[in-house]
C-alpha cells in the first residue's frame, strides 16, 4: 500500500505541478501569518512582527525549491528541458547533426538488417501455442551420425512410451508434388504430416477444418489437404469456395478441407510449405514408395516435433527418452540396435539439430561484425562530439558558474547525444528494413519457395532501440564527462585553444581503435573472399559449363512407369536433334540441389562395423550418356547403355569413394549390393567405377555415391532433370526445349530451369560462401570508410589546432618538407599502432571462425599483408591531405591568427 | 549520505513523527509544539521543517489533508500513516538504544 500511496503522490506532483506549487505557497503563507499573529499577540507592533517573521523564515524561494526536490519528479522536468534544449542545439547546426545521424543510421541500419535476418531464422518462435514447450527429437545408432528422420513405427512407439514427459508428438516430411486444377498443373512444396499436426501446434483453421488425429494412419484412406494461406491466395486466387473442392495431386483426386491461418508458414525457418497431407497418403500420391511405410522401421522419413508436458524439463524428457531408446533397441535389434535418443529445444535446433550449431555461430559472427561496425561509427561520432565539446567549453563554464551541478551538465550533454542516436536509430531502422528486404529477395536458385525475412516484429524494434540508446550513451559519455570537468575560471579566462591543445589523447586513441577495428573487418572479409575463390576453383568432378537444367516429373500428370519411360525416350531423341546440342542426359539429382535419394545398403564382402547401423548412401537414377554428358570420367568398367532395361540383370555404377570405402584393395567390378527400402530390393552388380564428384556440398570429404540406370529403376525417381549441353545460348536452348516438352506432354510442368552454374549457387553450393563474402566485404568497406574519416578528422583537426605552432616553426626556418614529415609522422604513428592492434585482434577473431573457412588458413599471410597494405596506403593518404594544408601554412597569417 | 546533517535530520524526523502521533497538526503547530514540549530547548526552523514534512509525506510515513484551522483559515494538517506508526516505533526504539549507549559511555568516562 505504501508504494501505491507514494506512486500516486509522484503522479500528482508530476501532472499537477502547478496546483502542488500553489498548495506549497498557501501552506507557507499560513505559517507566516500564524507567526505574525503570534508575535502580535505577544505585544509586537504588526509591521515589526511581519519583519521579524520574514527574517526568521529565511529564503522562501530556496525553501520552496527544497520542498519541490523532495517530490523527486524534477528529473523528469529537467529531462523535458534538456530535450527541448538539445533539439535547439541540433537545429542550430544542421550539417553537424545530419552527419552524425547519417553515420549512426549506417551503423544501426547494418545492425538492424543482420538482426532481422537472425531474428527470422533463429529467434522467432513457431506460430504455435506455448512455443517454449516445443522440442525436436534426433537419434544416433551406435557411433553413427546424428539423424533427424524417424520411421513411422518408431514415432508411434516413442510417442506412446514417452507420454509421461511429452503431451504429444507429431511427425512431418517434406516433398514436392504436382498440383493441378482444371487441367493446369504446377508443383508445390508439400508436407506429409501425422493427423495430430495442427492440434499439437494449437492452431485454429482460417477456413474449413484441420486433420483429425485419426486421419493419416490408414494408407490411402484420407485423400484430403489443408492449404496454407499464402498458397490459397496465390494459386487459387483466394477462391472463397475452395473448401470442399477437388484438386489433383500427382493426378490423384484430393479434397481441400481447410486453410491454415495467415501467420502460419510451416515449421521451417526459411522454406514455406504450401499444402499439407495426412502422412499415410504418401503411398497413394507418390509413386514408387514402398507399401510398408507405416510399419517398416528402416523407412525413416519423419521429422519429430514433440510438445513437453507443462513443467517438464528437457533433462526429465531426456531421461524418459533414454529408457524408451533402450527398450526399442532391445525389442527391435535388427533395425534399432544401439539407438540413443536426444531431445532439443526447438529454438536451438534450427534448421535441424545436426547443423544448428553452424547457423548459430554464423549468426553470432555476423552480429559481432556489425556490432564492430557500429562501434567504429560510435568512435567517429564520439570524436565529432569531442571536438564540439571543446568548442562549447565556455558555454559549460558559464552554466557551471550559474550554479548548474556537474551531474546536471553531464545529463544535459547525454540527452543531446542520446537524442542524436535515437534519430539515427529511426533512420537506421528504415535503412535496415531496405537492406533486409534486399537480402531477403536474393534468388536462391532453389526449387523451394523460400522467405528469409518476415517483416518486422517487436524484437527488431527492441534491438534497434537498445542499440541506439547504448550508442547514445557510449558516444556521449566521454565528451560529456570531459566538458563538465572543465575548471570554470580557466575556461572563462582563456581562449578555447589553450584547453584544446595537447588533450587529444582520447581522440587519438579512438582513431587507433577505429583503424584496428576496420582492419579486423577487412581481414575477415578477405578470408571469406579467399574461401569463395577456393570453393569456386574446387575441382567439382564434373563440368557444369554450357549446361541447362530442366526439372520435370511425369507422375505429376498421372503417367505410369511405361508411359514415363516412353516420354523420356522420345524427349531425349527430340532434344538431341536440336541445333547446337552436343549431348544430353537425365538424372534424378543434380549436384548441390534439394532432390536426391539415399538408402541403407547391404553390401556383399563388406563387414558392417559392430554397433553401427547399415551404411546410408546417396544415389542417382541416370540415363545412358550421363557420365559422358557430365564429363565424369569412368575409372573402371562401363557406363549405362540402352540395354540396361527391365528384364536385364540389375546393374550399378559406384563412385571411387564407394569402392574404396567398402571394398578397399579389391576389384569392385562384379561385386554386389542391395538397397533395403525399395518396393523390390534386387541385388545390383557393379559394372563401373566413376570418378568422385562433389554432390552434396563443397567442403566435406566426398562421401560414397552410386548410380542406377533409369531404364531399370524409373520407379525410384520419376522426377528427372534433363541436362542439355549445347553450344547455343541458354535462352534459345530453354525456348526450344520448352517447345519440345509442350508438343510431347502439353500439361507437364517444367520447373527449376537454370544453367547448371546457376543451379550450383544454392545454399548447399556457392551461395553461403558468396553471401558471407559479400556481407563481410560490405561491412569491411563500411568500416574502412568510417576509419578513414576518423583518421582524416583527427589529423586535420590537429593541423588546425597547430597552425599557430607551425607558423612559428616556419618563421624560425623549418622547411615545408619538414612540416609535411612532422604531420605525416603523427598520422603514421596512429595508423601503425592501429594496424598492429588490428592484426593481433584479427588473428584472434579469424581463429574463432576458422571452421567456416575453406581452402584458406585463419593466418593466411597473403590476406593479412594485402589488407594491411591497402589500409595503410588509404590511411596515409587521408593524413596527406591535411598535412599538405599544414605545409602551405603562411607563417605571417598563422602568427596573426587568433 | 554520510553527511553530518544526518543525525540532525533523522532526529527532526523522529520529533515530527512523535509530535503528530497523537493528533494531526499543521506545520506551525508542530514547530510550536516541539518548542513548547522541549521547554524552548529545541527550536525548529521553517527552512528545515517543511522540506522534512514533504519528504516524510513522499516516503509515505505521514499523510497531509487540508482542514480548517482554529482561526478559520485553511491549513494543511499532517497525520501518521499506518506505516509511519510502525516506522516511528522502530526509530524510537533505535533512538533510545543509541542515547542510552551514549549515556553509558559518557558515565564511564566521568568515573
Amino acid at each position: 500500500m505504501r508504494w501505491l500511496n507514494k506512486f500516486s503522490l509522484r503522479l500528482r506532483s508530476l501532472f499537477h505541478r502547478r496546483s502542488a506549487d500553489a498548495e506549497l505557497d498557501s501552506e507557507l503563507d499560513f505559517h507566516l501569518q500564524r507567526e505574525i499573529a503570534a508575535k502580535v499577540s505577544a505585544g509586537m507592533p504588526p509591521a515589526e512582527a511581519r519583519q521579524a517573521a520574514l527574517r526568521e523564515f529565511g529564503g522562501v524561494e530556496e525553501l520552496k525549491e527544497e520542498c519541490r526536490d523532495t517530490r523527486r519528479t524534477n528529473y523528469i522536468h529537467d529531462f523535458g528541458q534538456d530535450v527541448r534544449y538539445a533539439l535547439r542545439v541540433l537545429r542550430k547546426s544542421p550539417a553537424f547533426s545530419a552527419i552524425i545521424i547519417l553515420t549512426l543510421a549506417l551503423g544501426i541500419g547494418a545492425n538492424t538488417a543482420i538482426f532481422s535476418l537472425v531474428d527470422s531464422l533463429l529467434l522467432r518462435p513457431l506460430p504455435a501455442q506455448n512455443p517454449s514447450e516445443l522440442t525436436v527429437l534426433a537419434f544416433r545408432q551406435g557411433h553413427g551420425p546424428l539423424l533427424t528422420q524417424f520411421s513411422a513405427a518408431d514415432l508411434r512407439d516413442i510417442r506412446a512410451q514417452a507420454s509421461g514427459a511429452f503431451s504429444d508428438m507429431l511427425g512431418h516430411m517434406l516433398a514436392f508434388d504436382g498440383v493441378s486444377l482444371n487441367g493446369k498443373a504446377d508443383r508445390a512444396l508439400v508436407e506429409y504430416v501425422t493427423g495430430n499436426f495442427f492440434s499439437l501446434l494449437g492452431m485454429k483453421p482460417y477456413a474449413g477444418r484441420f486433420f483429425l488425429p485419426s486421419e493419416g494412419q490408414t494408407p490411402g484412406a484420407d485423400p484430403i489437404t489443408v492449404l496454407t494461406y499464402g498458397y490459397w491466395k496465390s494459386r487459387f486466387a483466394g477462391d472463397p469456395n475452395i473448401v470442399g473442392k477437388r484438386i489433383l495431386i500427382n493426378a490423384h483426386p484430393c479434397t481441400v478441407v481447410g486453410i491454415a491461418p495467415p501467420d502460419f508458414r510451416g515449421l521451417y525457418p526459411a522454406p514455406v510449405t504450401q499444402l499439407y497431407f495426412p502422412f499415410a497418403m504418401v503411398e497413394t500420391f507418390e509413386a514408387g514408395w514402398p507399401k510398408d511405410l507405416l510399419s517398416n522401421r528402416i523407412l525413416q522419413n519423419l521429422y519429430i516435433l514433440a510438445r513437453l508436458r507443462p513443467g517438464v524439463s528437457l533433462a526429465t524428457a531426456q531421461a524418459a527418452l533414454n529408457v524408451v531408446a533402450q527398450r526399442l533397441s532391445a525389442e527391435y535389434p535388427e533395425t534399432n540396435k544401439g539407438m540413443t535418443l536426444n531431445v532439443y529445444a526447438e529454438r536451438f535446433a534450427r534448421p535441424d539439430p545436426s547443423t544448428s550449431s553452424t547457423l548459430i555461430s554464423a549468426a553470432a559472427l555476423f552480429l559481432a561484425l556489425v556490432g564492430l561496425v557500429l562501434l567504429l561509427a560510435c568512435a567517429n561520432i564520439a570524436n565529432l562530439l569531442l571536438v564540439r565539446a571543446t568548442g562549447r567549453t565556455r558555454e559549460m563554464a558559464v552554466r557551471a558558474a550559474l550554479g548548474a551541478a556537474r551531474s546536471r551538465l553531464v545529463r544535459q550533454l547525454l540527452t543531446e547525444s542520446v537524442l542524436l542516436a535515437l534519430l539515427g536509430g529511426v533512420a537506421g531502422l528504415f535503412l535496415g528494413m531496405l537492406a533486409s528486404r534486399s537480402i531477403g529477395s536474393i534468388d536462391l536458385h532453389g526449387p523451394i519457395p523460400i522467405q528469409l525475412v518476415y517483416g518486422f516484429d517487436w524484437r527488431i524494434f527492441v534491438y534497434t532501440f537498445a542499440a541506439a540508446l547504448l550508442t547514445g550513451v557510449i558516444v556521449g559519455l566521454i565528451p560529456a564527462l570531459r566538458a563538465s570537468r572543465t575548471s570554470i575560471s580557466v575556461a572563462l579566462h582563456e581562449s578555447g585553444r589553450a584547453i584544446a591543445g595537447g588533450k587529444n589523447r582520447v581522440r587519438t586513441g579512438l582513431v587507433v581503435l577505429q583503424v584496428a577495428g576496420s582492419l579486423m573487418l577487412l581481414v575477415i572479409a578477405g578470408l571469406f573472399t579467399r574461401s569463395l575463390g577456393a570453393v569456386q576453383h574446387t575441382n567439382l568432378g564434373f563440368d557444369p559449363h554450357n549446361v541447362v537444367d530442366f526439372t520435370m516429373d511425369p507422375s505429376e500428370i498421372g503417367y505410369d512407369e511405361a508411359q514415363g519411360l516412353v516420354f523420356y525416350k522420345s524427349l531425349f531423341d527430340r532434344v538431341r536433334a536440336l541445333p547446337g546440342v552436343q549431348s544430353a542426359s537425365l538424372t534424378s539429382s543434380v549436384p548441390m540441389s534439394n532432390y536426391g535419394n539415399n538408402d541403407y545398403l547391404k553390401i556383399s564382402d563388406y563387414q558392417n562395423p559392430p554397433g553401427q547401423g547399415l551404411p546410408l548412401v546417396a544415389y542417382g537414377v541416370v540415363s545412358p550418356g550421363f557420365f559422358e554428358n557430365m564429363r565424369i570420367p569412368l575409372l573402371r568398367g562401363r557406363s549405362f547403355t540402352e540395354a540396361d532395361q527391365k528384364g536385364a540383370p540389375y546393374v550399378a555404377v559406384v563412385s571411387q569413394a564407394f569402392a574404396e570405402r567398402y571394398w578397399p584393395n579389391q576389384d569392385p567390378i562384379g561385386k554386389h549390393f542391395a538397397k533395403v527400402s525399395g518396393l523390390t530390393n534386387p541385388q545390383y552388380e557393379v559394372v563401373g567405377v566413376a570418378k568422385n564428384c562433389h554432390f552434396n556440398d563443397l567442403t566435406s570429404v566426398i562421401d560414397p555415391y552410386f548410380y542406377l540406370p533409369l531404364g531399370q529403376d524409373y520407379a525410384l525417381s520419376s522426377l528427372q532433370i534433363l541436362q542439355i549441353r549445347s553450344a547455343a545460348p541458354p535462352d534459345i536452348v530453354i525456348r526450344e526445349t520448352q517447345d519440345v516438352v509442350r508438343s510431347l506432354a502439353p500439361d507437364l510442368p517444367l520447373f527449376d530451369i537454370h544453367t547448371m552454374t546457376e543451379s550450383l549457387d544454392t545454399l548447399q553450393g556457392f551461395l553461403l560462401f558468396r553471401l558471407a563474402a559479400g556481407l563481410a566485404a560490405a561491412l569491411g568497406l563500411l568500416g574502412l570508410t568510417l576509419a578513414i574519416v576518423g583518421v582524416y578528422g583527427v589529423i586535420s583537426y590537429s593541423v588546425s589546432q597547430r597552425t599557430h605552432e607551425i607558423g612559428i616553426r616556419m618563421a624560425l626556418g623549418a622547411q615545408r618538407a619538414e612540416v609535411l614529415k612532422m604531420i605525416l609522422g603523427q598520422g603514421f604513428v596512429i595508423v601503425a599502432a592501429g594496424l598492429v592492434l588490428g592484426c593481433l585482434s584479427a588473428f584472434a577473431a579469424a581463429r574463432l571462425i576458422s571452421n567456416m573457412l575453406v581452402g584458406v588458413s585463419a593466418a593466411d599471410p597473403a590476406t593479412y599483408s594485402v589488407v594491411t597494405l591497402i589500409l595503410a596506403l588509404v590511411a596515409l593518404l587521408a593524413c596527406y591531405i591535411p598535412a599538405r594544408r599544414a605545409m602551405r601554412v603562411d607563417p605571417m597569417v598563422a602568427l596573426r591568427y587568433e | 549520505m554520510g553527511k553530518p546533517t544526518d543525525l540532525v535530520q533523522g532526529t527532526l524526523d523522529l520529533l515530527i513523527l512523535r509530535t503528530i502521533a497523537l493528533e494531526s497538526m499543521h506545520g506551525w503547530g508542530i514547530a510550536q509544539r516541539i518548542q513548547f514540549v522541549s521547554k524552548n530547548a529545541l527550536q525548529v526552523r521553517q527552512g528545515a521543517l517543511y522540506p522534512a514534512l514533504h519528504r516524510l509525506e513522499q516516503q509515505g510515513w505521514i499523510r497531509a489533508e487540508w482542514g480548517d484551522s482554529d482561526n478559520n483559515r485553511r491549513a494543511k494538517y499532517y497525520s501518521l500513516t499506518g506505516a509511519g506508526r510502525k516506522y516511528l516505533k522502530k526509530e524510537q526504539a533505535n533512538w533510545e538504544r543509541l542515547s542510552s549507549a551514549i549515556g553509558l559511555v559518557l558515565e564511564a568516562a566521568e568515573s
